[in-house]
């Protein structure tokens, strides 16, 4: 948008990392207007900033911060002094009136504050960016793997990537290299070497619902801890997190003792969270830039700053035409864009202002926000005349259809990402197979990679699915080993699945 | 009258009622809904892979059953399941089962995959793989759950014992019950297929569709109430042969299924009580007199003199897993066998051996729910299906094969009682 | 409209596997594609909902027969959360005109009973029935009852008792419903004769109407406090150990369920009247059991098709019907094979769903013709009329075979 010819690489998939791994929580900042003012400040600005220019990727569900009776009752007073002081919009409201909103909420919740949390949709937030980044004139290589930052004398050239659907090697050559690696941000910086950029992943996991138990977002008032958070997201509700310091940002494990403690939590916030059903786990890391200056560290990393970070290696390694921005959380995503751009911008003596808090990103023009029947009322036009793919999270075919023609050669999870497909209860029971057949029978997936895609695909269901077996989830699961296994014998078809 | 109340009407509880109907017993059975059995491809399954694949589950069984001690196959035994399965295709004549003696047939999945089974309808036997064959896989446009080409293509390229040879094209009609739709679902095709009109333009788009050697293959929808007459009638007028290809839920030939072995309970003089759940029982001397039921205003005792457990696993709802990992058996409360100590319940690689998945309650050689001293838990108390412990039927492929023999064996220990 | 209770039905759609069950027997959805089935909007539907907006109008093609929770075996509460959208949607749109006078049984009934002949002559009369469908959409076609002039209620204020704590089981209650009431007094006489011929003494309270039609129709408030007033009346009985006898299989099912279930209302009054409701079959099945039932029925030599309706099935009693059919020498009662006949209270009534209605029940009235059976047999009301209606032949009630077996008529 300041007029730069710019390529965006990335590793995998867009959102396939810590963006598209989180609860969906767009933080009014309230959560940490005393562990952290300067981000409570940020996000207050920030998640004002995203409501206005990505519209659509935005449920603007408002949130509630309440007093239940496992919490400090002191925090309450203290909660609503910091808010006032960080300058994020609170508005107290009798308890009883938070029950009447949400009748499932812990009825022992003693204190009840309003906030302008919201939900996002991580990847219609991505392709919102990317379309807008698109139509400025940005190309965008997904599925390359940077290998290489390419050093002349003093300054960072450009990147070497490996096309890991090609198999091959692209070379790219740039005045200016972003590093915006995320969690992955300090693997880059060594290869430009410029060594000791150190991002903790700090884990957590979230755990979806199958349906929304609470219409806004729910916070506990108390310091930021485990499994304090409900958001209701698309049509789930996500309960998140917990926080431990992974040894490798690609750990994506989850453990059973993790599960049993968001479901505790649920407990708290909705008694009787645990007859709710589980639909499926995933993990994210967080990345949290250490600053070894300032003495912290150690294994507890939610006390690391939920800062953005930019890092001048001008400055501090006197390589130029390279700058790295980590840190930071989604709601702040643009801010730490504005940020390590208009550093590169002051870096090349160019002074062009930013205006991504202005203008609205392709498909957000109208400023209206995503509402949660838009799929249902999509469907009701559409049922005479075509087919649903995804029952569940209501895909039609035809959404299918024009995502292959626009990206030959998707997987079933770039399909999930982008059209949500095997996201609902049955967990791509009924949908992964027509999903596979569609594909093969479009040509986009010659025999044995639509056979790799359809098993792929179960096992990464699997994956989220096997730590949260119980209850009803548990009978879907065997109905669905039941239909894959039992009816359409797939753990035979002739092909080999990498694990 | 001796009275039995038989709680699920799946596979195996529509087999033990109708065998104790037709015993002489006063049978009611009591369920939340419509059994699972709706929900199966119609093919009886007995052994399909060990894990290797069987070719003959009559000769496979004997070192099956040594290897796994604790399998529903080593309580009811190979004797009582041959009985079982000649009783039950006399009960079903409709359906037209067909097999190959102690063999194994290897029919093509909706995915292409050949799979073993035991017994399948005539409607679909034709499809058998063993000695290769020419197919062209035919494809409704309005059927979202079939895909031709897939099925083709796969089948060109399956695991087929040495010297069958198979070919496989496919094509696509657009026949349509409901024209201008866009999704249509099984059920739909294959009621408007029992009335003449649509039988008549269906068997006219398939017509010329199959070249000379070759044979059709369909997804399995080819009439619901008058599917014997539908497919006769299509063969002869299209002029080729024609096989069908079980489709995952909803499952036509699974309903078809359903609703013969219920009019067999009926004929049999079996009641059915439809949505109501059972909710426990009542009875002393290591007896059960009563099983509770909850209806739509109150909990009702039904009187019994033997009662027969066919709840089903965790699919089904006969097992449940709870938010802390513990088992239940959710009528009686029964004791349940879940993995063995020191064994992970779960793998993380979804194909693999799932041990939780084999949970269920351990029966005796009656199928009579043991505690875990082996003791009964009730005398008059036998278990059925898959609720029993020690199988993962979709595995195994040997689903119908335990539910009808233990249903089949458990009415027979209750009749054998007087 | 939100209630604890709605929260209940609605967290069952929790146990939804996504089977298909139920769209694979859901008679609407097998005659037409305008419904897209119960799973549909049932439980998959349920989860985009709770927003400001109902976005699926096609939800209002459930009939609400409530085949689909009977026959689900997961235990989704698929008809009661397609109720509680349909009664959202009703609100969202406005209920017409129409849906409030054919959702108040007692109203008509009230209007025409004065005034049974020319009441009777009108609905049948071709030009006023065209006119009630151009003003108000009730189909001209669709089945509507004759008045039978002096109400039930009328016919029998001499058996209005008060509760007898001291006999609570030699005296039952009778719960005749607004269509025996207006329409089928007839029906109910012979009910009370069966029930006396068993040596049962039968109180008939003063009593209203339970409200089912306003809660089809999506009045939900207006249905509860129908509800709780026909609570009110029954309690008393019910607190002194009557037992409730119904012939109107679906307000039986009203008051056993539904209310409490599908309203959410939740007082004592209901409680203890639901705990004492059977349906007529029901309870004769039941003296059978203890063997209190006459068995002197004489030979009916009849071969009569049976169906036993959706809102009986509701019951999960089995089909009660049949065995006392069974127990009458020469009555030969065959069970039809078909879920619904179309109807659904008044869903069949109206004009843009009576196609639809008459296809659901196709199946059923090809097969009471075929029988060539001088009558069918049916538990309820409205089920009875539309089979009449589409077969040319009169619809009864089962108690009306085993009062021709006990030579009572």
């Amino acid at each position: 948008m300041r007029g730069y010819r710019t390529i965006l690489v990335e590793r995998v998939d867009l959102g396939q990392g810590t963006t598209g791994r989180f609860h969906g929580l767009l933080h009014s900042g309230g959560r940490y207007v005393i562990s952290d003012e300067r981000s409570a400040t940020e996000c207050a600005e920030e998640s004002a900033i995203v409501k206005r220019i990505a519209a659509e990727a935005v449920e603007d569900t408002g949130g509630l911060f309440v007093t239940t009776p496992a919490d400090d009752p002191g925090y309450a007073d203290r909660f609503l002094a910091a808010c006032l002081k960080t300058g994020v919009p609170v508005q107290e409201i009798p308890a009883a009136e938070a029950l009447r909103r949400e009748p499932r909420l812990n009825p022992g919740i003693s204190r009840a504050f309003e906030v302008q949390d919201g939900a996002v949709d991580a990847w219609k937030l991505l392709w919102g960016n990317a379309r807008s980044a698109q139509e400025h004139g940005a190309a965008i290589l997904s599925y390359h793997w940077v290998t290489e930052v390419i050093r002349e004398g003093d300054r960072v050239a450009g990147v070497i990537a490996r096309d890991n659907r090609a198999g091959e090697m692209v070379r790219i050559e740039a005045a200016f290299v972003i590093n915006a690696g995320g969690v992955w941000a300090g693997e880059i910086a060594d290869m430009a070497d410029c060594p000791g950029v150190t991002v903790v992943p700090g884990k957590g996991i979230m755990i979806a619902m199958n349906h929304r138990l609470v219409r806004t977002v729910v916070n506990r008032c108390e310091h930021p801890g485990d499994g304090d958070i409900l958001v209701p997201i698309r049509t789930v509700c996500v309960i998140g997190t917990t926080d431990v310091k992974a040894d490798s940002p690609d750990d994506y494990s989850i453990g059973r003792d993790e599960v049993q403690q968001m479901l505790d939590a649920g407990e708290v916030i909705v008694p009787g969270f645990r007859q709710a059903r589980a639909l499926h786990a995933w993990t994210g890391a967080r990345p949290l830039f250490k600053d070894e200056r300032a003495g912290e560290g150690g294994e507890d990393t939610r006390h690391m700053s939920r800062g953005l970070a930019l890092v001048d290696h001008l400055r501090r390694d006197g390589v130029s035409g390279f700058l790295t921005i980590t840190g930071g959380k989604l709601t702040t995503y643009r801010l730490m864009a504005e940020t390590v751009v208009d550093a590169m911008v002051e870096q090349m003596g160019d002074s062009r202002p930013c205006t991504t808090a202005t203008e609205a990103l392709p498909g957000s023009e109208d400023g209206r926000h995503y509402w949660l029947g838009s799929r249902l009322a999509a469907q009701e036009e559409a049922m005479a005349d075509d087919q649903l793919v995804c029952e569940c999270e209501l895909m039609p075919r035809r959404k299918l259809v024009e995502a292959a023609r626009r990206r030959p050669g998707m997987t079933l999870d770039d399909v999930r990402r982008a059209l949500r497909l095997g996201m609902g209860p049955c967990q791509g029971g009924f949908c992964t197979y027509r999903a596979t057949g569609i594909l093969h029978g479009l040509g986009d997936a010659e025999t044995e990679r639509a056979d790799e895609l359809l098993l792929t695909f179960l096992q990464h269901r699997w994956l989220g699915l096997e730590p949260i077996l119980y209850g009803d989830q548990m009978r879907q699961a065997c109905l669905d080993d039941w239909i894959f296994q039992g009816t359409l014998d797939v753990e035979h078809l002739p092909v080999t699945v990498p694990t | 009258m001796r009275r039995a109340v038989v709680i699920g009407a799946g596979l195996a509880g529509l087999v033990a009622g109708v065998r104790l109907a037709e015993g002489g017993m006063r049978v009611t059975m009591v369920a939340k809904g419509v059994g699972s059995l709706t929900l199966s491809p119609g093919v009886i399954d007995v052994l399909g892979y060990a894990p290797g694949r069987v070719d003959s589950p009559r000769e496979a069984l004997g070192a099956f059953v040594a290897e796994r001690p604790d399998h529903p196959y080593a309580r009811i035994g190979a004797d009582a399941l041959e009985e079982a399965l000649a009783w039950f295709t006399d009960r079903v004549p409709q359906m037209r089962y067909r097999g190959d003696g102690p063999r194994n047939l290897l029919l093509p999945t909706a995915v292409g995959v050949p799979r073993p089974t035991a017994l399948a309808p005539a409607s679909m036997a034709g499809a058998d793989l063993r000695g290769g064959g020419r197919f062209v896989v035919v494809g409704l446009s309005g059927l979202k759950d079939f895909f031709p080409r897939l099925l083709a293509d796969n089948l060109a390229r399956a695991d087929l014992p040495s010297g069958a040879m198979v070919g496989a094209r496919h094509a696509e009609i657009t026949a349509s019950p409901r024209p201008g739709r866009a999704d249509v679902a099984g059920q739909v095709y294959a009621r408007a297929l029992d009335d003449p009109a649509f039988r008549g333009e269906f068997a006219a788009a398939l017509r010329g569709l199959a070249e000379p050697g070759e044979t059709i293959l369909l997804p399995a929808v080819l009439g619901m109430a008058r599917a014997g007459e539908v497919f006769d009638e299509l063969q002869e007028r299209v002029g080729a042969p024609i096989a069908e290809v079980p489709t995952v839920p909803p499952s036509v030939a699974g309903m078809r299924l359903n609703t013969e072995l219920t009019g067999a309970f009926a004929r049999a003089g079996g009641r059915v009580v439809l949505g109501v759940e059972a909710v426990g029982a009542t009875g002393s001397d290591g007896r059960i007199s009563e099983v509770l039921v909850r209806d739509a205003a109150r909990t009702r005792a039904l009187p019994a003199d033997a009662v027969v457990l066919a709840t089903g696993g965790f699919s089904a709802g006969g097992i449940a897993l709870d938010s802390y990992g513990g088992l239940h058996e959710v009528v009686l409360d029964l004791p349940v066998a879940g993995p063995p100590a020191g064994v992970a319940p779960l793998s993380e690689r979804h194909l693999d051996h799932q041990p939780l998945m084999a949970s269920g309650v351990a029966v005796d050689g009656m199928l009579r729910p043991v505690g875990p001293g082996g003791e009964p838990v009730w005398d008059n108390l036998h278990a059925a299906g898959t609720i029993v412990a020690g199988a993962e039927p979709w595995r195994e492929k040997s689903g119908e094969g335990i539910a009808i023999a233990g249903g089949f064996r458990a009415a027979g220990a209750i009749l054998e009682e007087t | 409209m939100t209630h604890p209770l709605h929260e209940l039905m609605r967290d069952s759609l929790d146990h939804c596997v996504k089977c298909t069950i139920c769209e694979t027997y859901c008679p609407v959805a097998a005659a037409t594609p305008l419904f897209p089935g119960p799973k549909y909007v049932g439980p998959q539907a349920e989860r985009y909902r709770g927003g400001d907006a109902n976005a699926d109008a096609s939800l209002d093609y459930c009939s609400s027969c409530g085949i689909c929770t009977q026959v689900c075996p997961q235990g989704v509460k698929i008809a009661e959360i397609n109720s509680q959208a349909k009664a959202e949607l009703a609100q969202r749109r406005g209920v017409s005109l129409r849906d409030r006078l054919i959702a108040r049984p007692t109203l008509a009934g009230w209007m025409g009973a004065p005034v049974w002949p020319v009441a009777n002559w009108t609905t049948s009369f071709g030009p006023f029935r065209l006119l009630l469908e151009k003003v108000l959409r009730i189909h001209r076609k669709a089945p509507m009852p004759r008045w039978a002039g002096r109400t039930f209620q009328s016919r029998t204020r001499s058996r209005r008792k008060a509760p007898d704590p001291a006999a609570p089981q030699r005296k039952v209650v009778f719960f005749h419903g607004c269509a025996a009431n207006f329409y089928e007094p007839g029906t109910a006489s012979m009910a009370v004769q069966v029930l006396e011929h068993n040596g049962l003494e039968v109180i008939i309270p003063k009593q209203g109407c339970c409200g089912l039609p306003l809660q089809s129709n999506g009045q939900y408030d207006a249905a509860r406090a129908y509800v709780r007033r026909l609570a009110a009346q029954l309690a008393p009985y019910a607190r002194a150990g009557h037992d409730i006898v119904a012939t109107s299989t679906s307000c039986g099912l009203m008051l056993k369920r539904e209310a409490h279930e599908i309203l959410g209302v939740d007082d004592d009054d209901l409680r203890v009247v639901s705990e004492r409701m059977f349906d007529i079959c029901e309870y004769l099945v039941m003296l059978d059991e203890r063997g209190e039932l006459k068995r002197d029925m004489q030979p009916v030599d009849m071969e009569v098709p049976y169906h036993a309706p959706c809102q009986q099935r509701g019951h999960g009693v089995g089909t009660p019907a049949m065995e006392l059919m069974a127990m009458v020498p020469g009555l030969r009662a065959s069970q039809v094979d078909a879920v619904c006949c179309g109807v659904a209270g008044t869903y069949g009534l109206k004009a843009e769903k009576y196609d639809i209605a008459m296809e659901v029940g196709r199946s059923l009235f090809d097969q009471v013709r075929a029988s060539g059976a001088a009558l069918s047999v049916c538990d309820s009301e409205t089920c009875r009329w539309q089979i009449a209606a589409a077969t040319d032949r009169p619809s009864v009630h089962p108690v009306e075979m085993l009062h021709r077996a006990y030579g009572l008529g």
